[in-house]
């Protein structure tokens, strides 16, 4: 187990705070200004993110950890997250709809092999996991052959069973905005 | 806004619907997960949307909407890891995929590798 840097422990730290100002809804107490009630709740919060850091960074951050720091990928991260992928979901999710309500089944389910462009930990897990969100298809499993990563995709509609053409159905615009966000 | 709002919830319980019907018809249970995803995503996010709206416009309760915000953030970001797990589990337990199955690919690479 490699033991985690300085800035993954304070950017880990970072986010735990976040969230926990969050949660307990501190975050609207600090605009109203702070009394001793809103300082126990904030070192608590503080003692709490740094106990979570020192035990989980290095399982969170294994690559750069001020990465997303860079203006254009954030950019790209906010503009996946809220318009391209909803929108793939939103698509996905009303064709499966039909299909639950055809009354012909017209299933073709298969389990296609398709490869995959990225190379960082983190794109393939969101990719994984965007391909999973998108009813209609699941990821079993990700391998890596030849330098090259390939998943195997559940897909309830398996027009193509062609490598690359069943990868470009599948993946529509959402590898190439993973790309941008994280190589 | 109200009306937003009722729209939004009704939009996701009628695909909260189909995923239920969808889950009762399937053949087998791999496409019994993929119509399952139709609640979790757009089922569960239309209802957190919508009480996101609600909690925000109508009872002025800012800290509530942000709650929702996280809970839907965490949603999202944990549901696809246990449907991963539980395909490839119930693969590797050997459920076998319909009959009108149309390809395998995941099958052939682990025969070729044995």
């Amino acid at each position: 187990m490699k033991k985690a840097k300085f800035p993954a422990f304070l950017v880990t730290c970072l986010i735990c705070f976040v969230f926990w100002l969050l949660i307990t809804g501190e975050i609207s107490g600090l605009f109203d200004g702070i009394d001793s009630g809103d300082i126990e709740i904030l070192v608590a919060g503080a003692a709490v993110s740094i106990l979570a850091a020192l035990f989980s960074a290095r399982f969170f951050i294994h690559e750069k950890a001020f990465y997303l720091l860079n203006p254009r990928r954030f950019f790209c991260l906010l503009l996946y997250c809220l318009i391209i992928f909803p929108w793939e979901l939103i698509k996905a999710n009303v064709d499966m709809a039909c299909r639950a309500f055809a009354p012909k089944k017209n299933l073709k389910p298969g389990i296609v092999k398709i490869p995959s462009a990225l190379t960082s930990e983190y794109g393939l897990s969101m990719l994984a996991n965007s391909i999973t969100l998108t009813p209609g298809t699941i990821t079993m499993d990700i391998v890596e052959e030849n330098g090259k990563n390939w998943y195997y995709i559940h897909w309830i509609n398996a027009a193509e069973q062609d490598a690359e053409k069943a990868g470009a159905a599948i993946k529509g615009t959402m590898e190439k905005w993973i790309r941008r966000i994280w190589e | 806004m109200m009306i937003a709002i009722y729209i939004l919830i009704g939009i996701s319980l009628l695909f909260a619907f189909a995923g239920v019907v969808g889950m009762l018809r399937m053949p087998d249970s791999y496409s019994r997960m993929q119509s399952s995803t139709n609640i979790a995503t757009l089922g569960v996010l239309g209802v957190i949307i919508g009480g996101i709206l609600y909690s925000a416009c109508i009872l002025k309760d800012a800290n509530m909407a942000i709650k929702l915000g996280v809970m839907g953030v965490f949603y999202i970001v944990t549901a696809p890891i246990s449907g991963h797990a539980i395909a490839k589990a119930a693969y590797a337990h050997g459920i076998k995929p319909c009959e009108n199955t149309v390809c395998d690919q995941l099958k052939e690479d682990l025969e070729d590798e044995a």
